[in-house]
């Protein structure tokens, strides 16, 4: 009985916490029955090119949602920072325009934790509000900067830059913007996990009551919170429109919503105070990899709908329950 | 907090400003035609008519484009014309299509999200006495009484055009691909149904079609991407529904180092201009907006003045590629 009880519980313990990882097994194992050629190396330099610009998305989104917040304005802000820097790339040359793309999303998403702040939006719902009217603005702003149409990265005549690098460059067998990802993993765990504002950010999604008695710099931690979000949504777009070579004024769209589906299958808790950029890592790769397999087995675009609300409703079914 | 709310402030103004700026630029919500200019016919604004242009999406840039030329060419018919953007919201157009009524046009111009939940706000201005003109897209063939006329292209015929393009190119048979534009748009379906209307039957196989959840570039490159390892050096050329599009499959064709693959896409745009120039692409089904806007502002005036027009009025699909791309005015969107 107590076999039995035990054997229960790991399965209960496999579904709750790694489902994820037997998602991703499944669909790994599945399509590579039915269409050999997704692991042929082709397939899988592709899909660690179409990793690139959700993971960096995720990875910001992780923070706010750890947190206790939300930040739906990463669509829109993707769009305003990659019409932007592209639009500055024949101006200003490729580094001046790498920074100031960057510095713009980390602006964006400083403005939103003031935002935020002043607002006294402490809860989920309220940030949820203010970051979509952000969203808005970047978005409308992205439209106004572009005048409605697609920029093309132009300027660039080495057959070698620094964008073109980014967008299709290698590194032995990884990808340039697989490499990237990498670093900015390793960094942003150690930020998590080794320091003290990466604590004070558990500790705000986990209580603010709590935290703000224990002495935690609350309106420090969502500056921070959403500033990263911002930074990362930054490294997003530029590895984004790299890779296309085209930045529209509507490029981000959706986006937001493929970031929280990442961070919330990876297995991040909705309400906040637990979760893992690692685990996010995982979700992302569902995702991209949902995407792929779904392509290479000639599913409709409609399915892939249906099964993407799929997922993320059994992701926070399983959230729910955890929390019981 | 206080130096914070100062620093908030001051930021939100520069937005406002930047914002109040750039639509009277560009991309309104609503504007209005500049004040004639010296070149203008003789009078004041106020002789001019008041028209309005109900965009569908003021985000996607074909429709973007043509309300710049609603602004630049209504003087030219002694209109003044206001913009409205529906937003891709069928519900916040009819409710623009009221706004226009309540504003007192003369004319309206709508280039639909929905073809049929337009119709009722549509009927509405016809019954007090407002021309009402469809751009781009139609109403059903039922319900053609709603509008006074259309003017557009025909869709249908963009995807002929590319089917032709592909029996040109490959007169011995080939096999291609098909990526579709923003599943269940109206564009895309009938792009769609064209294309397989006048390839099926033909030595030309589809040997794969994929429809994108939006017109997203990235999602074009990523399904090529997949098609791809999927079927490798099988593919001789590709259809893209749009020019945009096209620039990912390109991305994706030059990364896998198939350099003879036949690329058709469709809309003329810049992007699509400079990828048949510089031999990326091979053909572009171009849609003249100019002429659309022209036209769609010559035909208000007809009915306006009590003259009969055509109802149906389908403006030439250029073909475009490396033999006449010179012959053509580069776009500007």
């Amino acid at each position: 009985m107590s076999e039995q009880l035990n054997g229960k519980k790991i399965i209960q313990i496999i579904f709750s916490e790694y489902l994820v990882l037997v998602g991703i097994a499944m669909l790994v194992l599945v399509t590579a029955i039915l269409e050999p050629k997704f692991l042929s190396p082709q397939n899988l330099n592709n899909v660690m090119r179409q990793f690139g610009p959700l993971i960096m998305v995720a990875l910001g989104m992780t923070f706010v949602i750890i947190g206790g917040f939300i930040d739906l304005s990463v669509a829109g802000m993707l769009s305003l920072i990659a019409v932007v820097t592209i639009s500055l790339i024949e101006p200003l040359g490729q580094v001046p325009a790498l920074l100031i793309g960057l510095c713009l999303g980390a602006f964006c998403g400083y403005l939103n934790s003031v935002l935020v702040v002043i607002s006294g939006a402490m809860t989920q719902a309220e940030a949820l509000f203010i970051t979509y009217g952000m969203s808005v603005v970047y978005g409308g702003l992205a439209l106004i900067f572009s005048g409605g149409s697609t920029k093309q990265m132009s300027g660039i005549k080495a057959d070698t830059s620094l964008f073109k690098e980014i967008g299709s460059g290698n590194i032995g067998i990884l990808s340039v913007s697989f490499v990237m990802f990498l670093g900015i993993l390793v960094l942003l765990y150690v930020f998590q996990n080794k320091t003290f504002m990466g604590r004070a950010i558990c500790l705000t999604g986990g209580n603010k009551t709590a935290a703000k008695l224990a002495g935690i710099p609350i309106n420090r931690s969502i500056a921070f919170i959403y500033t990263i979000s911002g930074f990362m949504t930054a490294l997003g777009a530029i590895v984004l429109f790299s890779r296309v070579t085209t930045a529209s004024p509507v490029i981000g769209k959706g986006y937001e919503t493929n970031a929280i589906l990442a961070v919330v299958v990876g297995g991040t808790t909705l309400v906040g105070g637990k979760g893992s950029v690692l685990r996010t890592v995982l979700g992302t790769l569902l995702v991209i990899l949902m995407s792929n397999c779904l392509n290479l087995l000639g599913v409709s675009v409609y399915m892939q709908y249906i099964m993407k609300g799929a997922i993320l409703i059994l992701a926070i079914w399983l959230d729910n329950r955890k929390q019981l | 907090m206080n130096k914070k709310i100062k620093i908030i402030t001051m930021l939100l103004t520069a937005l406002l400003v930047i914002g109040l700026v750039g639509c009277g630029k560009t991309t309104p919500t609503e504007s209005t035609t500049d004040t004639p200019g010296e070149d203008t016919p003789v009078g004041t604004t106020d002789e001019f008519e008041k028209i309005a242009f109900i965009v569908a999406d003021m985000a996607n840039e074909s429709q973007a484009f043509a309300s710049k030329q609603f602004q630049q060419y209504a003087k030219d018919y002694n209109f003044e014309v206001v913009i409205l953007d529906a937003k891709g919201d069928a519900q916040a157009e009819t409710q623009a299509v009221k706004n226009a009524i309540a504003q007192g046009v003369k004319a309206i111009f709508v280039n639909p999200n929905d073809i049929n939940a337009i119709i009722p706000a549509l009927t509405e201005a016809k019954q007090v006495g407002i021309v009402v003109g469809m751009f781009s897209s139609d109403l059903p063939a039922d319900k053609t009484d709603a509008r006074d006329f259309f003017v557009g292209v025909n869709d249908n015929m963009a995807g002929e055009a590319a089917a032709q393009a592909f029996l040109n190119k490959f007169p011995d048979g080939a096999n291609i691909v098909e990526i579709g534009g923003q599943s269940g748009h109206d564009a895309q379906i009938k792009r769609h149904d064209g294309f397989n209307n006048i390839i099926s039957g033909t030595n030309i196989n589809v040997i794969d079609f994929k429809a994108t959840n939006t017109w997203s570039t990235a999602e074009a490159m990523a399904i090529m991407e997949d098609m791809i390892v999927k079927n490798g050096d099988e593919i001789d050329g590709v259809f893209c529904h749009w020019d945009n599009g096209a620039t990912g499959v390109i991305q994706a064709l030059m990364a896998a180092d198939m350099k003879d693959v036949f690329v058709v896409g469709v809309d003329g745009c810049r992007a699509g201009f400079n990828q048949v120039t510089s031999g990326d692409q091979s053909v572009t089904i171009m849609q003249n907006f100019t002429t659309m806007t022209q036209k769609s502002l010559e035909m208000a005036r007809k009915v306006i003045d009590g003259e009969a027009v055509e109802q149906q009025n389908f403006v030439p699909l250029d073909i475009v590629d490396i033999g006449n791309i010179d012959t053509f005015t580069a776009p500007e969107w």
